[in-house]
């Protein structure tokens, strides 16, 4: 990269410095308190996690009547599940599921900034936020897929999401071969983040 | 419309390397502004008129102004485009969130200079104290229950099959319209039940009230032309109704 784009040695400790004052400041002026933001922190850590995704695809692969609800009316069916209480709290309260089939590949975006499922997936990891993934992805996403080493037949179809609206969409990743008579709990061990997004298939039983 | 509203689809950067950094968080200083960001939002003035029903009056804070994804974006969507591409996602979140404070006349910059001072000389210095569970609650209770924009039944004028064309409103200080979709025809997928709010009203932009929310499919040729990547697929987006209209078929038209 060019000059411009480069990092001073220095940014890092004034940006930690600036978010520490503020911090400092907002308690002391009363807006929040030493433990508001220790709070938040720990309900993404513990209970909004990629663990809830990961347990709702488990569901959709052994049950496919919960599949079928799952993709028509995703929210009715993530209720069905024993889930932390606030799956349609904040960046939930409209989750969408998309579902992998043979010949169908499906890719979530969101090229105007971050748009992401909380409370299934967690909070977005810095690819899905990146300039250049969302540039390309929207355009050329088969060979976006290729270079992430995805390994998708020609013909597959691939399509894309672009997360412009009120919803927060997730990918249902198709179930791996050799994994029949697993247990959910051992099907949701294959389910990545990245596989939810659609960046990824789920990993294979060999890989677990 | 500005750089940022059109990354959708950029040409030029297909030998751009992805950075396929699978972290939330790279500095451990960026989860404080998370923290921060998802708090002011849980104590915005906003959450008013929310669904849920939060009781604002018996939260004692001292925020007392709107803070919602939309204005964390207008302060994106208001940068230099060329220093929009400069800072890591969370260091545009600081700057923001940091001059909102300052210009709301929470703080101001002598005072933040000054602590941030001190903690660039003592990183280790301990935060100030100050306990209150009814501010932390609110924070919690919002994380859990939200602030669904959904208002109404649906009164909606596309149905599922109908051909619409995408608008090009001036974007003003914000916008939900993909650049690379103005001026291009889909076809609906999918109407959504009941109308949608948004965060803020986006002025000439459109949203606000509640309205109708499509899917709208595009076929790739038809956004890309001869760019599109061969044997693609078709691309989703979710749009407003204020940014549709009808198609109408000219001439020679399929």
């Amino acid at each position: 990269m060019t000059e411009q784009f480069s990092y001073s040695a220095d940014r890092e400790p004034a940006s930690a410095a600036q978010v520490r004052a503020l911090e400092a400041l907002l308690i002391e002026k009363g807006v929040i308190t030493d433990t508001t933001v220790d709070k938040v922190l720990g309900y993404f850590e513990s209970e909004m996690t990629p663990l809830n995704g990961q347990k709702i695809v488990a569901r959709a692969w052994v049950d496919p009547e919960f599949a079928q609800l799952l993709a028509k009316d995703t929210p009715a069916a993530i209720a069905q599940l024993d889930l932390p209480e606030g799956m349609a709290g904040a960046e939930g309260e409209h989750i969408a599921a998309v579902l992998n089939e043979p010949g169908v590949h499906n890719v979530v975006i969101c090229t105007l900034c971050s748009c992401f499922p909380w409370p299934v997936l967690g909070l977005p990891p810095y690819w899905y936020k990146d300039p250049v993934f969302r540039s390309r992805a929207a355009r050329e996403p088969r060979v976006v897929l290729s270079e992430l080493g995805v390994p998708l037949a020609d013909d597959t179809e691939i399509r894309v999401w672009d997360s412009s609206g009120h919803s927060r969409w997730f990918v249902v990743p198709e179930r791996p071969a050799g994994t029949e008579g697993w247990t959910e709990e051992q099907l949701a061990g294959l389910v990545t983040t990245e596989s939810m997004i659609g960046v990824a298939l789920a990993n294979q039983p060999s890989a677990a | 419309m500005k750089l940022q509203h059109n990354l959708g689809g950029l040409e030029g950067l297909d030998s751009a390397p992805l950075d396929f950094e699978k972290r939330v968080f790279v500095q451990d200083w960026e989860k404080r502004i998370f923290g921060i960001h998802a708090a002011m939002m849980a104590l915005s003035e906003s959450l008013r008129g929310a669904l849920p029903g939060y009781d604002m009056d018996a939260v004692p804070t001292a925020f007392k102004t709107i803070w919602t994804w939309a204005d964390l974006r207008k302060g994106a969507e208001a940068m230099n485009p060329f220093a929009y591409f400069q800072f890591r996602y969370y260091e545009k979140w600081l700057g923001g969130i940091t001059a909102y404070f300052v210009e709301k006349g929470y703080l101001t910059q002598a005072e933040l200079d000054a602590a941030t001072e001190r903690y660039r000389e003592s990183p280790g210095t301990a935060l100030p104290s100050s306990h209150n569970e009814a501010i932390d609650q609110q924070v919690i209770r919002y994380l859990r229950e939200g602030d669904s924009p959904r208002r109404g039944p649906a009164t909606p004028s596309f149905a599922i099959g109908d051909r619409v064309v995408v608008g090009n409103p001036p974007t003003g200080e914000h916008t939900r319209l993909p650049g690379y979709l103005r001026g291009h025809t889909g076809v609906v997928q999918r109407v959504f039940e009941g109308n949608y709010t948004y965060l803020c009203s986006t002025g000439t932009d459109g949203l606000g009230e509640p309205m109708p929310v499509y899917i709208v499919r595009f076929e790739p040729a038809e956004i890309w032309g001869d760019v599109a990547e061969p044997n693609a697929g078709p691309l989703y987006a979710e749009l407003y109704q204020t940014y549709l209209s009808a198609h109408t078929p000219k001439d020679g038209d399929k």
